[in-house]
């Protein structure tokens, strides 16, 4: 199902990779469990054979959601409960969901309250990273998982399976940061709408088949260097809806450096390939990049921009902002004054999920583009 | 001797000496640690560390009716109109110093229990930046209902509780004193029986006491919770309420109390009176809500006290399931025989009023009255709108008076 797709048809399936995951399960005779960001170790579900699959909001229209989930609900929150309540509930035997902020604060409950029939366990890693007690907690909660999952499967894995599964992820992750070389490197080899779908997909299906696409897409790309590109540093949670990248690709930005939850934070997370898998998947999560909902040094983020925009000489920050996410939203004034302090020029893009005119941010993009050259792109 | 102090007297000598202490605390050695209103705040008291709640000013200038153009402060610095308008207001306040009270003191650290929410999180956050201050999170993962799970997240609990002692002891370059805690829990213990015993006289008929007593009567256990005034406090205000009870004297008298009503999340703090006098009309007075139970805690003077601590903070009914929320809520329309409820979707707190549209149905499924749903902003009034909230209440107690009409003579 995906192990032989062409650069051209991974947008297409990234945008909606449902049809094809109905298809693969039913084949397959597989079940799919769903989970929302951040951090949920989809190792785990994977060594249980069963797909693992990110939910990352949809851009179809809202029509539940709203009774359980008011408008100043985050869209990401929303849709997602929405994707499953009126579209895709029927793919999927149970979610596994994670508690980050305070509109999640509840979310499991919702979700549990709302698909009776299906398993929905909540995955409770720590809110704080900066002391012992996060590293002992977020491996109870994966041995936690792991004993919630074999109870309800009725099955029950060993150090090898999980082992596996953390080597195809791996896999996965690596050959995800070749491509993103590449394409840093040669943006007229692969858009950026591109590359960030590829890492989207990869989220959502089966890592195995798609490592196969990965390596095939690798070995007939003609890198091509292109002209005129910006280089430019994407930070924020996740970037939807995916019209966005296209409104990239248009300006000629050459995304070379994330902090994406849906970018880089995920491909960094590759966990030791040590023998010991609960360790090494607590070992990766010690080591995640910065996520606002989760309480650090505050000054991290800032860093992580500042160094990422040193590193690779982007010429601007791009910060995805999502509507209604406080998270972000408590961060962004003191960020957006550091930054400028720096003399980091930075845009940032009012996103939701249920956007179908992106004109204005187009307008507002290259605006900001403008400014920044003195002139047109 | 002089004379007793009735509680109102009370609660006012306590709150002017607290504040005197704190705004000298300086002066006199002591550091000035913000604090959630819930966290465990018994290690700060015991510590010598004295708590001051962001919370709690910003509701003193959200009743005074100064949200709106607090929150707008906050906004034109770059912030928000949804977030919580507590950490607006305070935001504002920093900024130009408006606050109807005398302010607070500037804080020296910060510790934020998200048992509550995760917004105190990310507004101490900002307040850490303005000084390069430390931030102490203590995490309280939701108290899902796994016995096992449960165990973990107390020893989890247990454990940061320590690593906070030793955060405490660092940035104090003092030793811990673990007897004192003891002490401090013995008076945290008996405020809260107390405190309980004063929420559950709304269990007569009439009720003495509406919510919004219960809301004035919080604040001593929210900042002086493990102090013998504390405890003083709360038994003058049972002995009044008792008194009360004894006389049969109700919020509204016996024969004009119709309908004893529950509310769902905090108040709307800048109608509070409006509310109280608007519902009384109708024969209805609110009674209670899970909100303010927050801080009737149960703790085990039996057990080890960082174990009993972590098990009432991860309890509390914002960090617990929604089917548990019911079950709490549950608890208290038998208790307390309530005919109706009101649940209040408010636009500030997302943690708590997320889980209100599924609470609501699974109450009305289980009680068989009626809910009335308003949405609003618990302090920035840009987002109420007067005329709307009063026909839905309105409306509601036609209902009400309708279901009564129908429901045929016992
Ligand atoms: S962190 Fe932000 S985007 Fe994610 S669920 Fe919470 S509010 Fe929504
Ligand atoms: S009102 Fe809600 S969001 Fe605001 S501080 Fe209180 S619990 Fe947190």
């Amino acid at each position: 199902m995906w192990e032989d797709l062409s650069l051209k048809q991974i947008p297409e399936y990234a945008k909606d990779p449902y049809p094809s995951i109905r298809k693969w399960i039913k084949e397959k005779g597989k079940k799919a469990v769903g989970s929302t960001i951040a951090d949920v170790p989809e190792e785990i579900i994977y060594a249980f054979d069963f797909l693992p699959v990110s939910l990352i909001g949809t851009d179809k229209p809202l029509k539940k959601a709203p009774s359980r989930l008011p408008d100043n609900a985050c869209s990401l929150a929303r849709s997602n409960l929405e994707l499953a309540l009126s579209y895709e509930g029927d793919l999927f035997d149970g979610f596994v969901l994670p508690q980050v902020c305070d509109t999640t604060q509840h979310l499991s409950d919702i979700w549990r309250i709302s698909f009776p029939g299906k398993y929905v366990e909540s995955y409770l890693a720590p809110r704080q990273v900066d002391r012992p007690s996060a590293r002992y907690w977020v491996k109870e909660e994966i041995e936690r998982l792991i004993a919630s999952l074999s109870n309800w499967s009725g099955k029950s894995i060993n150090d090898k399976a999980l082992n596996d599964a953390i080597a195809i992820t791996n896999e996965n992750k690596r050959l995800l940061q070749e491509m993103y070389e590449i394409k840093k490197k040669n943006p007229g080899t692969i858009t950026n709408k591109q590359f960030f779908s590829m890492v989207k997909l990869a989220m959502q299906v089966d890592k195995a088949e798609f490592n196969k696409t990965l390596k095939n897409i690798k070995a007939s790309l003609k890198p091509k260097k292109g002209k005129n590109y910006t280089d430019v540093i994407l930070v924020g949670i996740t970037c939807d809806p995916p019209e966005v990248y296209d409104i990239f690709d248009e300006a000629k930005l050459n995304v070379i450096g994330d902090t994406l939850v849906t970018g880089s934070r995920y491909l960094q997370g590759i966990a030791p390939q040590n023998g010991n898998p609960v360790e090494a998947l607590t070992e990766r999560h010690m080591k995640n990049g910065f996520f606002s909902p989760i309480h650090d040094n505050v000054y991290k983020h800032f860093e992580e921009v500042k160094a990422l925009y040193k590193a690779t000489g982007a010429k601007a920050i791009i910060y995805v902002h999502i509507e209604f996410c406080e998270s972000q939203e408590y961060d962004l004034p003191d960020l957006k004054k550091m930054i400028r302090q720096e003399g980091m020029p930075m845009h940032i893009l009012d996103t939701e999920y249920q956007t179908v005119s992106l004109s204005h941010l187009r307008t507002r993009l290259q605006a900001f583009f403008e400014s920044l050259k003195g002139g047109s792109l | 001797m002089s004379e007793k102090l009735n509680s109102k007297q009370l609660s006012k000598k306590i709150t002017d000496e607290y504040m005197e202490d704190a705004f000298r605390a300086h002066e006199n050695g002591k550091l000035i640690g913000y604090s959630t209103a819930i966290s465990p705040v018994e290690l700060f008291v015991a510590h010598d560390i004295v708590p001051i709640y962001p919370e709690n000013h910003a509701v003193a200038n959200l009743t005074a009716k100064k949200g709106a153009q607090l929150c707008s402060i906050t906004e034109n610095l770059g912030y928000t109109s949804h977030l919580c308008a507590y950490a607006r207001s305070d935001l504002a306040y920093r900024e130009s110093g408006i606050t109807v009270t005398k302010g607070i003191p500037e804080p020296d650290l910060f510790l934020a229990c998200n048992a509550q929410c995760f917004t105190l999180t990310k507004w101490f956050q900002v307040l850490a930046r303005k000084g390069n201050l430390p931030v102490f999170v203590f995490d309280t993962p939701e108290y899902i209902m796994n016995k096992k799970a449960r165990e973990e997240i107390v020893k989890y609990c247990v454990l940061q509780l320590k690593e906070l002692i030793g955060f405490l002891e660092e940035v104090t370059k003092k030793r811990f004193d673990y007897d004192r805690l003891k002490e401090v829990m013995k008076y945290s213990a008996q405020s809260s029986i107390l405190y309980k015993k004063f929420l559950d006289m709304a269990q007569y008929k009439p009720s003495p006491i509406s919510i919004f007593d219960a809301l004035i009567g919080m604040a001593i256990a929210v900042y002086r919770r493990g102090t013998p005034e504390c405890v003083e406090y709360y038994q003058t205000l049972c002995d009044e309420i008792q008194e009360k009870v004894d006389q049969g004297i109700g919020v509204l008298p016996k024969e004009k109390e119709k309908y004893r009503l529950y509310w769902e999340n905090l108040p709307v703090w800048f109608k509070f009176s409006d509310h109280a006098k608007l519902l009384g009309s109708y024969g209805g007075v609110i009674l209670t809500s899970l909100y303010v139970h927050a801080w009737s805690f149960e703790f085990d003077l039996d057990k080890d006290p960082l174990v009993t601590l972590a098990e009432n903070y991860v309890s509390r009914f914002s960090n617990s399931t929604i089917e548990d929320r019911v079950d709490m809520a549950m608890g208290y329309f038998k208790k307390y025989s309530m005919n109706g409820m009101i649940m209040f979707m408010n636009r500030s707190c997302k943690a708590v009023s997320f889980a209100v549209p599924t609470l609501k149905d699974i109450l009305v499924k289980r009680t068989g009255i009626p809910a009335l749903v308003f949405e609003s902003d618990m302090g920035d009034q840009r987002f109420y709108a007067e005329s709307q909230v009063r026909t839905r209440i309105e409306a509601y107690f036609e209902t009400l008076d309708r279901l009564q009409a129908d429901k045929p003579a016992a």
